[in-house]
């Protein structure tokens, strides 16, 4: 589904990402885990086109879109879960979802979807009516994925859907991304809290200062010594 | 070596300067006369300026200041000498007044440049409402003194020559001045982060009020100086929206944050002005001030920190 | 004297309908893109002038010069995006405000070489109705009308379209916009289509009102402003609204005093609600 093939990022004379490899299968999920500061939030920007590239490629079905902009790529079928949401605070919650559903082969099934999810997070079909600002954390980050779900996405990159949330927040969000993966979807998520992204992951990767350090499943992740000190604290 | 030729070249220009009236014609001493006051008061139009305090307001300060020295001149013969700092303090007033107001709720940025906007409107209108006293909309011309320093009255354009460089060099000396004051340190600290210097303790509101407080002060006794040298006075060119911007945009051009900025800024507009004008003439009115209006969006959009802004910044990278 | 003061409140209430279609297309840029258009009354201006031209010079009948005029505001909206706004999104927006008072300088003395100072209408003198003792002027009541339907308009627009509904966000949260598969540079270029639209609308329903001259706009520019902040930036009811409040405050402080004085209430009233609730009477303001 996505193959990232020697990816090298920055901002100006800083780069951020050297050299970075790696692939999603469809109906996976895979995490990538790393510290503050590693470039992860950079690498999901980079895939959906926010940042310019120095070198490298990018393929969503074997289709090069490192040259695309965010608005082609997300009509491509990668939708994003920016970090904390970033919902649109002066719009309605169901405004909210309509915008999810901007991409062109989204519009027409907009109510059927609209449905869905809310079956998916019935909170929001109770506020639909309020503006998003007014929503609590949690509720705010079930809106963000509510909203990438609305188009219809092959691939869902979320940027820690952990980030400020109550650990029994934190529970639940990981349930419902678990729930939309067996749906089908495929997901790269990137976190902060290891312990519980592994959990999810069909494949994991470390990330640290910029490169990609372990690759794996999640079974040889757990078993990593390096990664249980310093990641886990076993 | 380097600073030393500087010094040199400084000297030249300043002895040119000072003997430059003696050789050309009254049309030209007219002409360096507009750029100096402009010069005045675009330079303390960018003590605020410099610091993100962008006002499109001066337009009342230097009404207010014209006004109060002319109409006490007129009407009780009180020396403008005296007049403009009456003036000049009516203008603090109302400054603290308002720089008060929307530094304690915050108004800043674009947000400012509006309200301050709105200030020169209301300046101006009241001019115009109080008609009885101020003429209104033809505005009033001054009583006639012959020559007498006492009054800031000549017939000699070379009088006004000298007194406005006497302004420009006291705006250059006040510059010099804030830099080295405890108001400099605070307002960049301010500039850099508001919230984080608030919390280190600044009185964030003092400094900002202080400093919009003197570039009204001396705006006003600018527009005392304007109206003395041009003897009539008018709501439409000193006070408004249209004086306001310009104030602005000539120090905007040459660059706000440098010293001799709104000074090039001044030469430059009110050059490139008369030019137009020469060239244009009474045969199409305005074509001048459409080509000035096109050069002055190029500059923005092109050079945002002005001409000698960025010619220094150049140079002092080199 | 009651009379008079009610007499001065209806006109105030129409005249609030010519200030309501005003405002509008300000509401959108400044509110929704947060453009301060400090050209906007030139573009009336300038509207003023094609309509004048077409209708007067060419001959054209009134609706045909109309749409004209409609169509070429739009467009003289986009090229002002792609020259002004366009180079300057990056900049600091202060940069964006003073590029557009330069325009200001460039309309007005562009007029002046075109048309000269005079004052110029078209002669269509709409009558003055008496209703049960009191006056009341078609133009205003035309203008108030066309006013309710372009803003009903402009709402089914900005409330009911995918584009209209990605205006208004676009405006909260630009990268959160793109990540939404919008294209951004579509966003501003329609917005300013559509002010520079909405402003030739306004010049349409205020030929029969006002006559044009080089310095009409910035009065215009200035109580536009003052009614979208009143009414909170972006906030089209909000706006509506307060457009009346102006029209009666002003028409009643202009029939008891003089208008400069009405003039002067109008800007403390803008002033104030700066100072004090920036988010206007309803509306909001992101932080910064």
């Amino acid at each position: 589904m996505l193959e990232v093939s020697q990816l090298s990022v920055g901002y100006g004379e800083f780069q951020v990402l050297f050299d970075i490899s790696f692939k999603v299968k469809k109906g996976s999920t895979a995490v990538i885990v790393g510290p503050n500061g590693a470039g992860k939030t950079t690498l999901l920007k980079t895939i959906s086109g926010l940042l310019p590239i120095i070198s490298g490629s990018i393929f969503l079905d074997g289709i090069p879109i490192q040259e695309k902009k965010p608005h082609q790529i997300v009509e491509m079928g990668i939708a994003q879960v920016p970090e904390g949401g970033r919902i649109f605070p002066y719009l309605s919650v169901e405004e909210n979802l309509k915008m999810g559903s901007f991409p062109k082969r989204a519009r027409e099934k907009f109510k059927d979807r609209l449905k869905w999810v809310y079956e998916l997070f019935p909170v929001l079909s109770e506020r639909k009516k309020q503006l998003a600002g007014s929503l609590s954390g949690g509720e705010r980050q079930m809106l963000a994925i509510g909203r990438c779900l609305m188009s219809e996405p092959k691939l869902i990159l979320l940027d820690e859907p952990s980030m400020g949330l109550a650990p029994l927040i934190v529970t639940h969000i990981f349930k419902l991304i678990q729930d939309i993966n067996t749906q089908g979807y495929t997901i790269l998520m990137v976190e902060q809290n290891v312990k519980k992204a592994l959990q999810l992951a069909d494949n994991a990767f470390l990330l640290e200062s910029g490169r990609i350090k372990i690759k794996g499943s999640k079974e040889e992740f757990f078993a990593n010594e390096y990664i249980k000190k310093a990641y886990i604290g076993l | 070596m380097k600073r030393s030729y500087l010094y040199f070249l400084g000297t030249l220009i300043f002895i040119g300067v000072l003997i430059f009236p003696h050789f050309v014609s009254n049309y030209i001493i007219h002409i360096a006369v507009l750029i100096l006051i402009w010069s005045y008061v675009s330079t303390v139009w960018a003590y605020m300026g410099r610091f993100g305090l962008v006002s499109l307001g001066h337009g009342a300060f230097l009404g207010i200041g014209a006004y109060t020295s002319g109409l006490l001149f007129n009407n009780f013969h009180l020396t403008p000498l005296v007049g403009m700092f009456i003036g000049g303090i009516a203008a603090a007033i109302v400054a603290l007044i308002l720089g008060y107001a929307c530094f304690r709720f915050g108004v800043i940025g674009d947000y400012f440049a509006l309200v301050t906007l709105a200030l020169a409107e209301v300046i101006m209108l009241l001019i115009i409402a109080l008609r009885e006293f101020t003429g209104g909309s033809l505005g009033f011309t001054l009583n006639k003194m012959g020559n007498s320093f006492l009054y800031l009255s000549s017939d000699s354009k070379i009088f006004f020559y000298y007194l406005a460089l006497a302004f420009v060099i006291l705006s250059i000396l006040i510059w010099k001045k804030i830099d080295k004051s405890k108001i400099y340190k605070a307002m960049r600290a301010i500039g850099e982060d508001e919230l984080a210097s608030a919390s280190l303790g600044i009185n964030v509101i003092k400094y900002k009020v202080i400093i919009t407080i003197i570039s009204a002060f001396l705006t006003a006794l600018g527009g005392s100086l304007y109206g003395q040298y041009i003897t009539y006075l008018n709501p439409h060119t000193l006070s408004g929206v249209g004086v306001s911007l310009d104030i602005a945009f000539k120090a905007i051009l040459g660059g706000m944050f440098n010293i001799w900025g709104p000074t090039v800024g001044t030469i430059l507009i009110v050059t490139m002005e008369e030019t137009f004008r020469g060239i244009f003439g009474s045969h199409f009115i305005g074509v001048s001030e459409v080509l000035y209006g096109i050069a002055l969006i190029c500059f923005i959009i092109f050079l945002p920190k002005g001409i000698y802004g960025t010619i220094v910044n150049k140079l002092s990278k080199k | 004297m009651l009379n008079l003061i009610i007499n001065a409140i209806i006109n105030g209430i129409l005249l609030g309908g010519v200030y309501a279609l005003l405002a509008i297309g300000l509401n959108l840029l400044f509110g929704v893109l947060k453009l301060i258009h400090l050209a906007y009354g030139q573009f009336v201006m300038i509207g003023l002038y094609i309509l004048y031209v077409l209708v007067v010079n060419a001959g054209l009948p009134f609706w045909a010069a109309a749409i004209i005029t409609i169509i070429v505001t739009g467009i003289l909206g986009i090229i002002v995006h792609i020259l002004i706004v366009q180079p300057l999104l990056d900049a600091p927006r202060l940069n964006q405000l003073l590029a557009l008072a330069g325009l200001i300088i460039v309309f007005e003395n562009l007029s002046m070489v075109i048309w000269g100072a005079d004052y110029r209408n078209i002669q269509m003198s709409l009558p003055v109705v008496a209703v049960g003792g009191f006056y009341i002027r078609m133009s205003y009541l035309i203008a108030f009308i066309g006013g309710l339907i372009t803003l009903g308009l402009l709402y089914l627009f900005l409330y009911k379209t995918y584009l209209g509904l990605s205006i208004r966000a676009i405006s909260q949260d630009l990268e959160g916009v793109e990540l939404m598969g919008v294209n951004p540079k579509v966003n501003f270029y329609v917005t300013m289509a559509a002010g520079g639209i909405l402003t030739g609308i306004v010049a349409v329903f205020f030929a029969p009102i006002y006559a044009v001259h080089p310095h009409f706009g910035s009065s215009f520019t200035i109580l536009a402003f003052i009614i979208v902040v009143l009414g909170g930036m972006g906030n089209l009811l909000g706006g509506f609204i307060s457009a009346f409040i102006m029209g009666v405050v002003t028409s009643v402080a202009a029939f008891l005093t003089t208008s400069e004085i009405a003039d002067i209430i109008a800007m403390l009233i803008f002033i104030g609600v700066m100072l004090v609730r920036p988010q206007g009477i309803m509306g909001i303001r992101e932080a910064r």
